[in-house]
């Protein structure tokens, strides 16, 4: 399924702590709730009610270690999710937050130097499939790292909880490997 | 992972599911946890005695708040009839818990619910920190996904020098590589005569250490130092599993420890990293070793024997807080708690203390902290307006006798 929509371009080293302000890491996961503060110690503009969910982008496009500073809060991810991020590109990203991503299903998705064809407010096109991500503003484009069967299945299941909930129903866990 | 996947092989990339030794989490998360185990739809987690709780973030509570959120814990942790619940009077910090009571194994891979479980790397197993959701999975199941790491090695060689410690080599590498950066998903293995010289504490601060280098993993190929370690306290059996001789690495580094000095990362920035002779001489107001970086018997041991009979510099507040009860019952026994207390250390029960920025020591708007810990972004102790600098405990204590920044060495 291919997706649509307007990006926004981090900096470098986009923090998980300020992504989340440490007085919400205790918060109960609820995508809407998380999104209301999300990047909030990112940009100072984004530091108030919605502010970033406003903006109405679909897509991050960040450069090296996104998400990082050993956080593992689930915050991070499901705040993107709330704020109608469908999927984030970088060069790299933190283990954790890229653990969690592919626990909740969206997708991050690796690509080197695609910041250098974006700009903020440019409209992309992703398709998951082939990996493409092409840039409908200045019409360039960038193929990116495939992505596992495994984070498909993932994602349809609506998540790893939901993913092991059925085989815990089925009585299939023994077969993961 | 291929053998704890059930395969022949496995290849860097590659997502696998793999059984898990233990499954560690703590006060400040675990409730969550237990939440999230609930809801998948099974009764008992996989193993009554590999599903390890430990309170360290927030006690002793601080807060009524706090408090209130422990006794949901502990509420927690009993319906699901743990077996090792490290709560409060026989507590310490989660990694310091998992290494010295013996719940993680060579050759096995354990979880937990909090970023430095890379600690136990240090007696040859695999420790990885992962989210709430995924120690519920594992919880429920005895497994979790890995995406199978590249290996890099850091081969040690040379001889320690008198006052530099595993922390210096931590702090050194993070100098080399950068804080999240060439090194990040990648396994570090460390090898060489200089890590054979190392006891399991500063193996411990070495893999601790390199989840903040963006890693995936720090280990330390299992020994005798190892067996001689966990003999006593482990939890299961094990086989000592080793790189295989024709092992491909994506890149070897040397460091020499003969000329590794006593050294020191500036505040703000955890890989902006000098000697401590070069910035000798500044001015601290707050002193604190502890943490799962650095509170263990040997740091303790060191502080006393630079604090003993003398006494901490008026101008400085030094906490010490032991990363166990176990360290802190060795540490009073072996007498360096006396001598710390005669030398005007304040000591309090373990926990992950002001390294968290909840309680026992933050640090407030001025405040310049040298401390042993293991992170110094601003804001990590409390405020925002605070300065901290990372050091080893040597350091730390040589400090605070003089009241400036002071190479042990020139005592």
């Amino acid at each position: 399924m291919i997706i649509k929509g307007k990006s926004w371009v981090s900096d470098d080293y986009v923090m998980s702590y300020d992504m989340v302000l440490q007085q919400y890491w205790t918060s109960p996961i609820n995508k809407e709730e998380n999104a209301k503060f999300i990047m909030a110690g990112v940009r100072e503009e984004f530091n108030s009610e919605n502010a970033f969910k406003n903006e109405g982008y679909t897509f991050i496009v960040a450069r090296h270690n996104f998400a990082g500073g050993g956080k593992s809060i689930e915050h991070c991810v499901t705040g993107l999710m709330g704020a109608g991020i469908k999927a984030v590109f970088a060069d790299s990203f933190a283990r954790l937050q890229f653990r969690n991503a592919i626990n909740y299903g969206l997708p991050f998705i690796t690509c080197k130097d695609v910041a250098d064809i974006v700009r903020t407010g440019d409209e992309l096109e992703f398709n998951p499939e082939t990996g493409e991500i092409k840039n409908l503003t200045n019409g360039q484009s960038k193929i990116s790292v495939p992505v596992s069967p495994f984070v498909a299945e993932v994602a349809e299941a609506g998540g790893i909880m939901d993913f092991i909930r059925k085989r815990i129903a089925e009585g299939t866990v023994d077969e993961l490997r | 992972m291929a053998i704890n996947s059930g395969r022949d092989k496995v290849v860097p990339g590659q997502l696998v599911w793999a059984n898990v030794q233990s499954v560690m989490t703590m006060d400040y998360l675990g409730t969550e946890t237990f939440k999230a185990f609930d809801s998948l739809g099974k009764k008992d987690v996989f193993d009554k005695e590999r599903v390890i709780c430990v309170s360290d973030h927030l006690v002793p509570p601080p807060t009524p708040a706090f408090a209130t959120l422990l006794n949901q814990w502990r509420e927690a942790v009993k319906a699901h009839e743990i077996k090792y619940f490290y709560d409060l009077g026989r507590q310490g910090i989660a990694h310091q818990i998992m290494v010295e009571q013996g719940h993680v194994l060579p050759g096995t891979v354990s979880i937990g619910t909090d970023s430095h479980a890379n600690t136990y790397g240090a007696v040859g197993a695999v420790g990885n920190a992962v989210s709430v959701s995924d120690a519920a999975v594992a919880m429920a199941t005895g497994k979790s996904w890995f995406r199978v790491p590249e290996t890099v090695k850091f081969h040690i060689t040379g001889k320690w020098q008198p006052w530099v410690m595993a922390k210096d080599l931590s702090l050194h590498i993070m100098g080399m590589m950068h804080w999240n950066g060439h090194l990040i998903y990648k396994t570090i293995e460390f090898d060489g005569p200089a890590i054979n010289d190392l006891a399991i504490a500063g193996r411990m601060t070495l893999c601790n250490m390199t989840v903040d280098l963006g890693a995936k993993n720090g280990i330390v190929a299992p020994d005798e130092k190892t067996a001689e370690f966990l003999k006593p306290v482990q939890k299961g059996n094990w086989t000592p599993i080793m790189s295989d001789a024709d092992a491909i690495y994506e890149k070897i580094y040397e460091v020499d420890v003969t000329n590794l000095v006593p050294t020191i990362s500036m505040p703000d920035k955890l890989d902006d990293i000098k000697r401590v002779e070069e910035v000798q001489g500044r001015k601290f107001n707050k002193a604190f070793v502890g943490t799962c970086t650095n509170g263990r018997l040997e740091d303790i041991e060191m502080m006393a024997k630079i604090l003993r009979g003398k006494q901490v510099h008026s101008d400085v507040n030094f906490v010490l807080v032991p990363a166990s009860t176990q360290v802190y019952l060795d540490a009073i026994r072996a007498g360096y708690i006396a001598d710390l207390v005669e030398a005007g250390v304040a000591v309090d029960t373990p926990s992950c203390a002001a390294c968290a920025g909840i309680h026992t020591g933050v640090a407030g708007d001025g405040d310049i902290v040298l401390s042993a810990g293991n992170r110094n972004m601003k804001g990590r102790m409390g405020s925002k307006n605070a300065q901290i600098y990372l050091t080893s405990p040597a350091v730390v204590a040589a400090s605070a006798l003089t009241g400036v920044i002071t190479d042990p060495r020139s005592l």
